[in-house]
């Protein structure tokens, strides 16, 4: 049996992964596979498969080189034929769209249903280096000055990313209008979308009259609410189970208990994750890779049970290389934080090469990333964990987090990545700027694939520089 | 016009009823002029919509004239504008959850929780009488409204859109009196065209007049102009109210939003229009996403005209609307 020789963690690029890839003992390889299936659940291959398959981006990233970094990328750049092979084994494929991290909750309490979100794809145009899908959403009538999400619309109407779904929950309301109208764009396409109501969350800030405080209720990020936004999203969330349950025929309440369970198992690992990474004084782990690790908790990646193992495995690592001091970017690097996730991974890699390092992020996921309450009724713990999200309030509440640590000087510099007319962007940025203004803030719009050009390699050295 | 004492609001959902139940006068935020709209942008980015631009820069100009604004979920920006205010003025503000989907529910509990916090804040109390006597009162001027649209729908159209949006602006900013009851006689035989798209601004006189050299506009879904009025409160009771409008000409951004389409295309037909003329503002998503479905399944030719306020393009419009005029013509006579 190959020994694995010492790794030094550093960030490594294509060529490097392959080399080092063939060091990896053949048990390893077969011992990681999703849906626990050896036949053909084995995701565990180099980056540079995927760049074959079309992830040209590849080849300029670099990754960490932990083995347990390389499990996390073959098992996320998988995700596609995870969900084709789902299908072949009769699994109920459920789109989930619009709320971000809440109802695919309910959608694992049912047997043999596989949630995912098509609003990840619009990673995959940069991944690419392909302007295919964004040119199909143009010829579907989608404007070019909006959101990048708009991809899920060329998904659908390609129909080769994902198998078409068993059911689609669309969720609308006080969230991002430029979501909404792509999937408004997929329904007109033929396709049967549940529609699911996302109340604002409306803070006192928001009432005319100074609120009794026995009416509101706060969440655990601290934000205050009228109780009656509980009941509309309790609400919406019994409407969802009973169209699961008529779906399966199955009806479980017990199993939204373990899941809940389950779903706080990972949130607990990824709020420690992000804790090691920010306190330490080497960075253990890049930015890209602690990006995808905060996606995951959105769905797991079409197979939580596989995707909670390998952030456990990831878990491990990274404290181990903070017991021992040592990690993948300079001692000195900047702390910054990042508001709104880059649709472009080269950023991350781009930002961190300047000699940033990012300690918080507002990915717009804030839902995601809190614990569901255990002692209280499932589905009303579900709505009070949605409350938290990060569109249903106003910028204050979005940024409080990191200006409270801006203010003990744990963030440098906000960098805020934008997409030119999308509808939160164009109203929060300014807003965010004057909270932040305390440390230097920059914000750019990030281009379609290929733009990242010198001008905004400029401006972000510039950021650095004045961050120094 | 005097300003003072006003009630904003931003969208058709929420009853104005309960807005002049305050003694105040409510005023529909729908301005859409350039000045504003640079005002607006010292707050927001370029990449808003101007509508939203221009309504921050009327805000920030007229702050002492607004006793409160109540904002709706109805459209992201214009609801992330009251954010804006609550952050930059010290206007109250509040924040009605208007549902996209049909959750009446939803509708009719924000509207019980609308009507506690105006009788709260104004310390008035709306009871069966208040709220009769303002339903009757809007009623009417609605009624009145829909008499004189009767007359631009007419075949042939008698009354000018121009006429309309003047005398229509009475009402969505609160002026119902003011209403008045001589009424041009304006017919034309120009060709007749169906007006939609992005909300119709106060100041969009001169689009209205460069369509109308050579057209007559003669039915619209146009939240500016005369959407609102075709809102019916039969029984003038809250629930009425809820009733009335929660099913209202429904907004092209419910979920889903077949009903916007099976209304445009009734009213298209009823109006005997012969194109469609889609005004849409830039960054204005619900309408720009919407405009290749709207080609598909409105059955018309569609002229889609983009804006931002500034008419610097005026000219190029003009030269698109002559385009189109030719095309209506090959259209009418079969050949298209």
């Amino acid at each position: 049996m190959k020994k694995t020789k010492r790794i030094f963690p550093k960030k490594i690029g294509l060529s490097t992964w392959s080399k080092q890839f063939e060091e990896i003992p053949d048990e390893t390889i077969k011992r990681h596979k999703y849906y626990n299936n050896s036949e053909w659940g084995i995701y565990l291959s180099p980056p540079a498969t995927f760049m074959v398959y079309g992830a040209r981006e590849l080849q300029r990233l670099r990754f960490d080189n932990s083995i347990e970094a390389l499990r996390m990328w073959g098992f996320v750049f998988n995700e596609t034929e995870r969900l084709f092979r789902a299908r072949q084994i009769n699994r109920k494929i459920i789109a989930t769209t619009g709320d971000l991290g809440t109802v695919p909750v309910l959608v694992l309490s049912f047997p043999d249903c596989v949630p995912f979100y098509p609003e990840c794809l619009w990673w995959t145009p940069f991944f690419k280096e392909s302007t295919d899908l964004l040119d199909t959403a143009s010829k579907l009538g989608l404007p070019e000055a909006t959101c990048f999400s708009r991809v899920v619309a060329s998904a659908f109407y390609k129909r080769s990313y994902f198998p078409k779904p068993d059911l689609i929950i669309g969720s609308t309301g006080a969230s991002c209008d430029d979501y909404s109208c792509v999937m408004q764009v997929v329904e007109n396409m033929g396709y049967d979308i549940m529609w699911v109501e996302i109340p604002f969350r409306r803070s006192p800030d928001f009432l005319l009259n100074k609120p009794r405080q026995q009416e509101l209720e706060k969440t655990q990020l601290g934000f205050f609410y009228p109780k009656i936004i509980e009941d509309y999203l309790t609400r919406e969330y019994q409407r969802i189970w009973q169209a699961l349950f008529k779906l399966t025929g199955v009806n479980n309440p017990h199993r939204l208990v373990e899941t809940i369970e389950k779903v706080n198992h990972l949130r607990n690992l990824v709020a420690e994750i992000k804790k090691l990474n920010a306190d330490a004084e080497v960075a253990p782990l890049p930015a890209l890779e602690l990006m995808t690790i905060e996606f995951g908790n959105l769905y797991g990646y079409a197979d939580f049970d596989e995707w909670l193992e390998i952030v456990k495995m990831i878990h491990n690592m990274v404290k181990r290389r903070v017991e021992k001091g040592i990690g993948v970017l300079k001692k000195d690097a900047i702390p910054i934080a990042w508001i709104t996730p880059s649709a472009d991974p080269y950023l991350l890699n781009l930002v961190e090469d300047l000699g940033c390092r990012v300690v918080d992020s507002e990915y717009v996921i804030n839902q995601a990333m809190i614990q569901i309450e255990e002692k209280i009724e499932p589905m009303r713990a579900l709505a009070r964990s949605f409350i938290n999200a990060s569109l249903i309030g106003s910028p204050e509440e979005r940024v409080k987090n990191i200006k409270g640590k801006i203010a003990k000087k744990l963030i440098k510099g906000v960098l805020i990545t934008n997409m030119l007319g999308a509808s939160h962007c164009s109203m929060e940025t300014r807003i965010i700027e004057r909270l932040l203004g305390d440390v230097p803030t920059l914000s750019i719009d990030v281009p379609a694939p290929f733009g990242i050009t010198q001008q905004i390699k400029t401006r972000l050295e510039a950021f650095v520089e004045t961050i120094k | 016009m005097e300003l003072t004492g006003l009630v904003g609001y931003t969208c058709s959902y929420i009853p104005v009823e309960l807005l002049s139940a305050t003694g105040l006068r409510p005023y529909r935020l729908l301005h859409g002029d350039i000045n504003l709209s640079q005002k607006g942008e010292q707050l927001v980015r370029v990449d808003a919509c101007p509508l939203v631009k221009s309504n921050l820069g009327f805000i920030l100009e007229n702050q002492k004239n607004f006793a409160c604004i109540i904002g709706s979920t109805g459209c992201d920006m214009s609801r992330r504008m009251i954010e804006v205010v609550r952050f930059m003025t010290d206007i109250p503000v509040y924040l009605f959850n208007n549902p996209r989907t049909e959750n009446f529910e939803i509708y009719a509990n924000e509207i019980d929780l609308l009507v506690k916090e105006l009788e709260q804040y104004f310390r008035r109390r709306f009871d069966k009488g208040v709220i009769q006597k303002e339903c009757e009162r809007w009623e009417k001027a609605r009624q009145r409204l829909r008499e004189i649209d009767a007359r631009r729908r007419a075949n042939p159209s008698t009354l000018s859109t121009k006429t309309f949006h003047g005398m229509v602006r009475y009402f969505h900013q609160g002026e119902i009196e003011n209403i008045t009851s001589e009424i041009p006689q304006e017919m034309s035989y120009k060709p007749r065209v169906y007006l939609l798209g992005s909300p119709l601004s106060y100041e969009a006189g001169p689009i209205i007049d460069l369509i109308e050299q050579r057209l007559r506009i003669c039915g619209d879904f146009s939240c500016g102009l005369s959407r609102g009025i075709y809102i019916k409160v039969r029984e003038k009771t809250l629930d009425g109210l809820k009733q009335s409008y929660f099913h209202q000409p429904p907004c092209i951004f419910r979920r889903p939003n077949k009903k916007y389409y099976e209304w445009v295309e009734k009213d298209v037909k009823e109006t005997k229009s012969t194109g469609i003329i889609a005004i849409v503002l830039d960054y204005c998503d619900n309408f720009d996403f919407e405009l290749l479905s709207m080609e598909k399944g409105l059955t018309l030719p569609i002229l889609k005209l983009k804006s931002d306020f500034s008419y610097q393009n005026l000219s190029q419009l003009k030269v698109r609307i002559d385009a189109f005029i030719e095309v209506l013509g090959s259209y009418r006579g079969g050949i298209v």
